[in-house]
């Protein structure tokens, strides 16, 4: 069998076959696809309250206008749909199950509280202003200290406080172990709340077959079958009969990786009437309910010895969960994240952390990319020049001291997660190199002033969890993540090949790597390779496309499969050409015997064999077919790593952050495609650029939402972007099918504490400390100039 | 509410239609759902995000910001109209080999605004390009790989030029 070493398709370059549909205008998105007979289009009334208790609602004027079939409200709905909430178990997580359309009680700002049905998107839009609300405004909570106050409102009151999930964790004698550092260092950190803005917000089709028994669901998720699975377990259908479906999928970041009450809403609906129900999301809905992230406070607390060792590390994460768990995550996924992770590339053996989350009246938080890491990697790389400064170390050398070399791979970091392969501090000398760092360091002046702004140095070395398996799903009490992905090859009586994987794309180009992968390992072109996904009609089962799991655990899943298609073809055409099956190689769409070139069959002929379309039958045993399945479980998690070193330029005059030097060094394994893994990196990165200086969801104290709109709530345009310097190393796992780990967020979780500490450095000389993200110009500017006025109060 | 119909006359991508449609429709949803050419986007529908730019009478505008009535005579084109099922056009060409676009949801925009931007910009500087694509967001790329699809469109266009 072919060695991975022998690759001839993965690591190369191929342009998308996505492409000419995409850029034709071809694609069919949600709101593309061919619209069904009696289609009922539907809209969601809003809450515009943070808390409240619905006192009555009057839908008669709504339903009185032309072409408004029915209003709807969680009462009617209650009887279809169980209160809606995902299954955790983990120690200190308590349950809260929502309605998924309120019925006394609103507890965020765009929470759903009727549902209008229309014949035309038009008159639902209409009917909205029409349906008279009666609320009871209650006082209300939205920030995670504001929770934690012993007189906060509580939201759900069988938890009695507004805490609904808590865990710590401490290793051996911690206590003792911290007092053994030469100086302790304590920082609180934190990040705004940001989420996915996908420009493809959501939506959802539900379209029953003629006599309603089957079902099928169109929406794009990155998650068809979790999708599937909660739908049924929701409204108590067979899943045999549900078929979910992604289209086109306008882009996902984790913010598509949840089960939405509106998909719910749809199904139940098109059961209830018998007809096709759509519902297409609008930016303001997008920005109101679709899942937040991070709104973390992270309080670091290290000893240190005076050589800028770490000694002991205690973590302290606060998150917010919103007003209700989302579907399938819960708070856990981001705060356990960021204390599992927060270890990083670095060799810390005493460690402790607690977590809790709180509920508060804002939208639901859950995935989006980087999941807790940039978060993880704020503090501790924030620490890092925190020692530096502190030790009067430079903080490159801080991390030097404390990074985890080449020779101590395999390594088990302090919660149990094994880094098999990494290139951690080849990837951070890289970095330093490439932005010429210790010559910048030479010519820095004390209080960074030069040219009138202020310029330092930012670096973050990170880890990137990726491909996680059942077992790291588990740990972190999600019950019902599969964990694994699979894969249908087929190779069909013509001899051409179809991929059926479990995952979704977004737009990751799976079309086009997948088929790359496939054809490499049967030796056929990739053109003659077709990859369905995005079905759950079509594809076996498996967790989908989220957690830079879609290389690892897609790719794996495909490799393995398409060997053990590789065996049966070899058995067959060995058994046709009389040679042994373990000597024939798949070549150019033929199987070779290498010791007798003259003999060889094309694929088209062995397949011929296999669906029995010749006379020669199969050897005994052998079943007709030629085709197999695989589900491939991948380890608890797969590390990839990289460094990002950043050299801003802060503007005293008007606080703005200006990028003037970027490198990013990038290890994700092995490479299927090189330049699909470049658009992965800078995405991301202009993603973090974004979570680290503009990006910002704001909540008033009570929970109103200020800036549901992209006016208001900015991300980075192609002005924002720098010159970025990328370098790739690549160290192939040797714990994955295949050696590859995954690429989509480290760029993100690289970004954000990177240009924090460059803000940081650049500020150090004022006396400035930069302990949150984002960054904006007024924030920054307000900083400097208490600085400056402070110091010159002193100079008086 | 559901007002009188007014006709609306309009030549899309070289093709004359004529429609009755409420006052209110806007040109997004009547190019993609009275004319199915689903391939212009929404984004926003509030005029950030460029996802639903076409060229109307030569010049980028936003579908999402006008009524079809008001754009009564209009000469359209959207991306349907670049290339048809054709060879793909320079610019199309030079986003599919710089890797330029991932999900696509963003690219039609991108590729009215290119294609309208290099007619009256044929040899622009990175800046020039940077600024000219402000009006277009996407949340894949980090723009990096769009950015270097024009600069090399505008260079397939001259050199096209030249050889014409
Ligand atoms: S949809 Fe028109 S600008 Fe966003
Ligand atoms: S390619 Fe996805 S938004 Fe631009």
């Amino acid at each position: 069998m072919k060695a991975i070493e022998d690759f001839t398709l993965i690591g190369k370059t191929v342009l998308r076959r996505e492409d000419s549909y995409l850029m034709r205008g071809k694609a069919q998105f949600l709101d593309d696809l061919p619209e069904p007979k009696g289609l009922i289009h539907i809209a969601f009334v809003l809450s515009p309250y943070a808390r409240a208790d619905i006192l009555s609602v009057d839908a008669s004027a709504a339903k009185a206008l032309p072409g408004v079939i029915d209003v709807l409200t969680g009462k009617d709905l209650a009887g279809d749909i169980k209160t809606f909430a995902p299954v955790i178990e983990i120690d200190g997580y308590h349950d809260v199950r929502r309605p998924v359309v309120a019925i006394d009680r609103v507890n965020f700002v765009g929470e759903y509280v009727a549902v209008i049905l229309a014949e035309s998107p038009y008159a639902a839009q209409d009917a909205l202003d029409l349906v008279d609300i009666d609320y009871d405004p209650l006082p209300s909570v939205a920030g995670i200290k504001a929770a934690l106050s012993p007189d906060a409102p509580v939201l759900h009151d069988h938890l009695g406080d507004n805490l609904i999930f808590r865990t710590a964790f401490e290793t051996e004698d911690f206590d003792a172990r911290f007092a053994e550092g030469d100086v302790v260092l304590e920082e609180e950190f934190q990040l705004g709340r940001v989420t996915g803005v996908m420009i493809e917000p959501r939506g959802c089709m539900a379209w029953p077959d003629p006599i309603a028994t089957n079902m099928t669901l169109w929406t794009p998720t990155q998650i068809p079958h979790i999708v599937r699975t909660a739908i049924a377990d929701h409204l108590d259908i067979p899943e045999s009969v549900l078929r979910v479906v992604t289209p086109a999928v306008g882009g996902g970041f984790g913010t598509k990786a949840h089960v939405y009450p509106d998909e719910l809403i749809v199904v139940a609906l098109a059961r209830r009437y018998g007809r096709a129900v759509k519902w297409v999301q609008d930016r303001r809905e997008d920005l109101l309910t679709n899942a937040h992230a991070r709104e973390h406070i992270l309080k670091l607390r290290v000893a240190v010895a005076n050589d800028g060792e770490i000694r002991a590390a205690h973590l302290d994460v606060r998150t917010n969960c919103g007003a209700y768990p989302n579907h399938p995550y819960s708070p856990t996924l981001e705060a356990t994240a960021a204390v599992r992770m927060m270890p990083g590339p670095y060799r810390i053996r005493n460690y402790k952390y607690d977590v809790c989350s709180v509920t508060t009246n804002t939208a639901p938080t859950g995935a989006y990319r980087g999941t807790g890491q940039p978060s993880a990697f704020l503090a501790i790389e924030g620490m890092m020049d925190r020692i530096g400064r502190r030790l009067g170390l430079d903080p490159a050398d801080v991390r030097r001291r404390n990074v985890i070399q080449p020779e101590e791979f395999p390594y088990v970091n302090v919660v149990g997660v094994r880094y098999d392969t990494g290139s951690y501090s080849q990837s951070l000398e890289r970095g330093l190199e490439m932005v010429g760092y210790d010559a910048f360091r030479a010519a820095q002046p004390k209080d960074r002033l030069v040219d009138g702004k202020y310029r330092g140095i930012g670096i973050c070395n990170y880890t990137e969890v990726s491909g996680t398996g059942a077992p790291g799903w588990r740990v972190r009490g999600f019950a019902k993540m599969p964990g694994f992905d699979s894969s249908r090859v087929v190779v069909e009586p013509d001899g051409k090949i179809t991929v059926y994987v479990s995952q979704a794309d977004a737009g990751q180009g799976h079309y086009t790597t997948f088929a790359q992968i496939a054809a490499d390992r049967l030796g056929v072109s990739w053109e003659d390779v077709m990859v369905v996904e995005g079905d759950t009609a079509k594809t076996p089962y498996g967790t989908g496309t989220f957690a830079s799991r879609g290389s690892v655990v897609g790719g794996g899943t495909v490799i393995r499969c398409s060997d053990k298609v590789g065996v049966k073809i070899r058995r067959i055409a060995g058994y046709m050409l009389n040679a042994d099956p373990e000597r024939l190689v798949l070549k150019d769409g033929r199987v070779i015997d290498p010791e007798d070139a003259d003999r060889s069959l094309s694929l088209r002929e062995v397949a011929e064999t296999a669906y029995s379309m010749n006379n020669l039958g199969l050897p005994q045993g052998e079943e007709h077919g030629l085709e197999a399945t695989d589900y491939y479980d991948p380890p608890m998690v797969t590390m990839a790593n990289g460094t990002h070193v950043v050299q801003v330029a802060v503007d005293p005059e008007d606080g703005r952050v200006e990028i003037e030097r970027y490198a990013v060094v990038h290890d994700c394994g092995r490479v299927i495609n090189p330049k699909i893994v470049e658009g992965q990196v800078h995405g991301a990165t202009v993603q973090g650029i974004g979570e680290a200086l503009m990006e910002e969801i704001v909540y008033d104290d009570e929970g109103q939402h200020l800036n549901a709109n992209l006016l208001d709530y900015l991300i980075p345009t192609a002005m924002d972007v720098p010159n970025l310097e990328l370098s790739h190393i690549e160290t192939p796992s040797i714990d994955t099918v295949g050696g590859i780990k995954g690429a989509a967020e480290g760029g993100l979780t690289g970004a954000v504490p990177a240009i924090a500490n460059a803000v940081s450095d650049a500020l150090s000389g004022l006396g400035v400390n930069i302990t949150r993200v984002p960054l904006r110009p007024a924030y920054v500017f307000e900083q400097i100039r208490q600085a400056r006025a402070e110091r010159e109060s002193s100079e008086q | 509410m559901s007002a009188k119909k007014v006709t609306v006359r309009m030549k899309v991508n070289g093709k004359d239609y004529v429609r009755e449609v409420e006052p209110r429709y806007l040109m997004a949803d009547f190019l993609r759902h009275e004319l199915q050419l689903t391939g212009t986007h929404i984004g926003c529908e509030h005029g950030v995000c460029g996802a639903c730019t076409v060229l109307i009478n030569g010049k980028t505008g936003r579908s999402c910001l006008q009524f079809a009535a008001a754009l009564d005579g209009a000469e359209i084109t959207t991306v349907e109209g670049i290339a048809g099922d054709g060879p793909l056009h320079p610019v199309q060409e030079a986003f599919h080999d710089a890797h330029a676009l991932q999900c696509g949801y963003c690219t039609p925009g991108f590729l009215m605004t290119t294609i309208e931007f290099l007619k009256t910009n044929p040899e622009p500087d990175r800046d020039e390009i940077q600024q000219a694509l402000t009006n277009n967001m996407c949340r894949c790329t980090g723009y990096v790989n769009i950015i270097d699809a024009v600069e090399d469109a505008a260079k397939r266009l001259r050199e096209g030029a030249r050889e014409a």
